[in-house]
């Protein structure tokens, strides 16, 4: 935000509402102007005409589709489906297994951020603090984001298979009997949000490190010289100092997890017994069975989750700034 | 960070129905369309096909079919074969795409399990009795073909799933005899227990799948799992099935597990057998298992020995640019002759009985005993709902082996499922 008041887009602007006050808007209005915002719009409407074909015109299409039974064989006849108003809605919160997704959801986003952020911020502060080698520290951790899902996916299979894994091998050195992970209905879950830390924890420490740069070497000197331990510079004035970062980070990684769908995808399948089951998955194998109108509405009801948590977020991590 | 797979689904289903949001208010369902079977099925024109002939094809079929189609272009030399090969993967999303759009290839090789599906959008042309002769095909093949009694396409090759055990394990318990019957499965089981198997048999005990190998146990008992348009998936008949099933699991003759390397255990004595299609005979010689430890067997009997059947259709769009060509090169694709120089490009199972009696497919044994394993097998409803309703039998089965729910229970369950989703019709 700060970036974009400093370029000329901020010009025009300011310009408008100059003009646009009293009785001179419409004489303000000069030809020059229009070619101006005439350009403008050529500009743009590439942009804006992609945007309404690709993403909004199928957001749209599948809020109308939410509200009809249209299902895979009305392929060929679109249109000639039934208006069925909010049974889909009605239909999808009695579904027990939509409410299993949802409190699988729910664990996932409540255990997994707050785990994710805190890895993130330790590593961050960590490599912060270190004055070598950071660079191949950041690549190491970066290293999952960039790492396909499939490729990670065999790999975790590997440490966590029962027998011969080597998580498992591990703690049978120290006399622990580890448990079936993946197929288990009480670590299946909890597996799976290792892995998503894991997968996630990079992008977050970057972004950290990032924020982390910005923070004035004199301010922390400032504290170190009113005899503020480690802790404490880090706690009151390194924190608060981070917080729009973490905000963003919270916000992201919300977003993400909410959705989250790759790791049971090739991990679990939802399973076992449901146990690993995400919204999003959930609404994949309702497209998947060719129930359009039931899935979308079941998409919208996602939607709409995001947007509220996100702006409780907002709220919350905002308040004190 | 987490969405690309999910948002292929999304954007074939909003292409769809993007016309239906702007129109909502002018829509409703037109009976008419909603039926697209009943019309008698068209007479192709005689004589030689002309044109250009687009197929489409999944897996190592789609890749081998050019050198098939290079027969038919000699038998009709006016006719040109544009063979695309699909990933199996993909093809259920595109095939979709093209009905929606109206912009299908003139024929199509089809999943079976879609059969129903993409029937029902009224896209598939029935199939010609004058030129298809049905009943030159196995019963079981040409039943994923038949919708609403209406046939919408050609079994072109098949799939159907045998008893694989280990002879020398089965021979040290004195089992010298394939299981006739389910005791002599279930003696069987234990018999290679005892001789040093891990674990005397494997069951898929849910996830994707495991209802084609539960299936065949309920079609034994005698349970029907549609009749008419009703359901019937909690008979005594399924429940019996279920219990059986369920009980190589209680008596610690079957592992729990999803996740097994069938073909390795199968060798390392971990499993002594397991139900499967052909392509297992490959992988259980590749994993080192040596001829002569090893046999297939036809299912054992019950009311009936039937095993489940699955593999690809052939079908014409009725949106076919050269739809009499499209049939005609369906119909050279399902003779015996032709079906027997497919088995030896790709190793797939032909359809039609005649293909079966000469050849390899009639001298190996092995071989030959899929070959009359067909004579008796079913493929599940050609209902467009069909997959959703296995997903629930999968959840069940899981459900009865892992957390304990009764059989009984789970099969109300299952019918409770079944009839919430419907039939799609």
């Amino acid at each position: 935000m700060t970036a974009a008041a400093t370029t000329g887009t901020a010009e025009p602007a300011t310009a408008r509402s100059r003009a646009g006050n009293g009785p001179a808007r419409r004489s303000g209005t000069s030809p020059a102007r229009r070619r101006e915002s005439r350009a403008a719009w050529i500009l743009c409407s590439p942009f804006l005409a992609l945007f309404a074909v690709f993403t909004a015109g199928p957001v749209l299409a599948a809020f109308g589709m939410s509200f009809t039974d249209i299902r895979s064989t009305d392929l060929r006849s679109p249109l000639a489906v039934g208006v069925v108003g909010i049974e889909n809605y009605a239909q999808l919160l009695g579904d027990d297994r939509f409410w299993r997704a949802v409190t699988n959801t729910g664990i996932f986003v409540v255990i997994g951020i707050p785990l994710t952020m805190a890895c993130a911020l330790a590593a961050a502060v960590g490599l912060n603090s270190i004055p070598r080698l950071r660079g191949l520290f950041r690549v190491g951790y970066y290293l999952p984001v960039v790492t396909s899902i499939v490729a990670a996916a065999v790999v975790w299979r590997f440490l966590l298979q029962p027998d011969s894994g080597l998580l498992n091998t591990a703690l049978g050195w120290i006399g622990v009997d580890g448990p079936r992970w993946l197929e288990d209905t009480t670590w299946a879950l909890p597996s799976i949000i290792a892995m998503a830390v894991w997968r996630n924890l990079g992008f977050l420490m970057v972004v950290f490190l990032a924020g982390l740069q910005t923070i004035p070497n004199e301010v922390l000197e400032a504290g170190q010289v009113d005899g503020a331990s480690r802790w404490q510079r880090f706690r009151y004035l390194t924190l608060p100092l981070l917080r729009p970062t973490l905000l963003f980070g919270a916000v992201i990684t919300m977003i993400g997890y909410l959705q989250f769908f790759e790791e049971p995808f090739v991990m679990t399948q939802g399973g076992p017994l449901d146990s690993t089951l995400s919204i999003s998955l959930y609404v994949y194998e309702q497209f998947g069975f060719g129930n359009y109108g039931f899935a979308s509405a079941a998409s919208y009801v996602l939607f709409v989750l995001i947007v509220g948590v996100t702006a409780i977020q907002f709220r919350l991590l905002r308040e004190k700034g | 960070m987490i969405t690309n797979r999910r948002a292929r689904a999304v954007t074939l289903a909003t292409a769809a129905g993007l016309a239906a949001s702007l129109a909502l208010a002018g829509c409703g369902r037109d009976d008419a369309t909603d039926a697209p079977a009943g019309a008698a099925p068209s007479e192709v024109a005689e004589g030689a096909a002309e044109g250009t002939i687009t197929v489409w094809a999944m897996g190592a079929e789609g890749e081998q079919l050019d050198a098939i189609a290079e027969g038919f272009m000699a038998e009709n030399p006016d006719a040109t074969v544009e063979v695309t090969p699909v990933p199996w993967d993909a093809a259920h999303d595109k095939i979709a795409t093209a009905i929606a759009a109206g912009d299908t290839p003139d024929v199509s090789l089809v999943g079976t399990t879609w059969m129903g599906e993409f029937a029902l959008t009224g896209a598939l042309d029935a199939t010609p009795t004058d030129l298809i002769d049905e009943t030159a095909f196995f019963d079981g093949p040409w039943s994923t073909t038949v919708v609403d009694d209406t046939s919408y396409g050609v079994p072109w090759y098949t799939e159907t799933r045998v008893l694989y055990y280990r002879t020398d394990l089965a021979e040290q318990a004195g089992i010298t005899e394939p299981p006739a019957n389910w005791d002599e499965l279930k003696a069987l089981a234990e018999g290679v227990q005892q001789s040093g198997a891990e674990w005397g048999i494997y069951l898929q005990p849910g996830s994707t799948g495991a209802w084609q190998t539960f299936m065949p146990f309920a079609w034994q008992n005698g349970a029907e799992l549609v009749e008419g348009e009703e359901f019937t998936l909690d008979t005594p008949e399924m429940v019996e099935a279920l219990e059986f099933y369920n009980s190589f699991y209680a008596e610690g003759l079957a592992p729990a597990e999803a996740d097994v390397a069938i073909e390795a255990s199968f060798v390392d004595n971990k499993v002594g057998a397991f139900f499967s299609g052909p392509w297992h005979m490959s992988l259980i010689r590749d994993a080192g298992g040596e001829d002569g430890t090893w046999t297939v067997a036809p299912m054992p009997a019950q009311d009936s020995g039937t095993s489940f059947v699955g593999g690809g259709d052939l079908v014409v769009f009725k949106d076919a640019e050269n739809r009499d060509g499209g049939w005609k090169f369906v119909e050279y694709l399902s003779r015996p002759e032709v079906q027997q120089e497919f088995y030896g490009l790709v190793s797939a199972l032909p359809t039609t009985s005649e293909a079966w009696e000469t050849g390899e497919l009639a001298e190996d044994a092995m071989l030959a005993t899929f070959g009359d394993q067909l004579e008796d097998a079913q493929s599940p409803p050609t209902i467009p709902t069909w997959e959703q309703v296995a997903s629930v039998i999968d959840a069940e089965i899981e459900k009865v082996i892992k957390a304990g729910l009764p059989p009984a229970d789970a099969a109300s369950a299952i019918q409770a499922g079944a009839e919430s989703i419907g039939t799609g019709n």
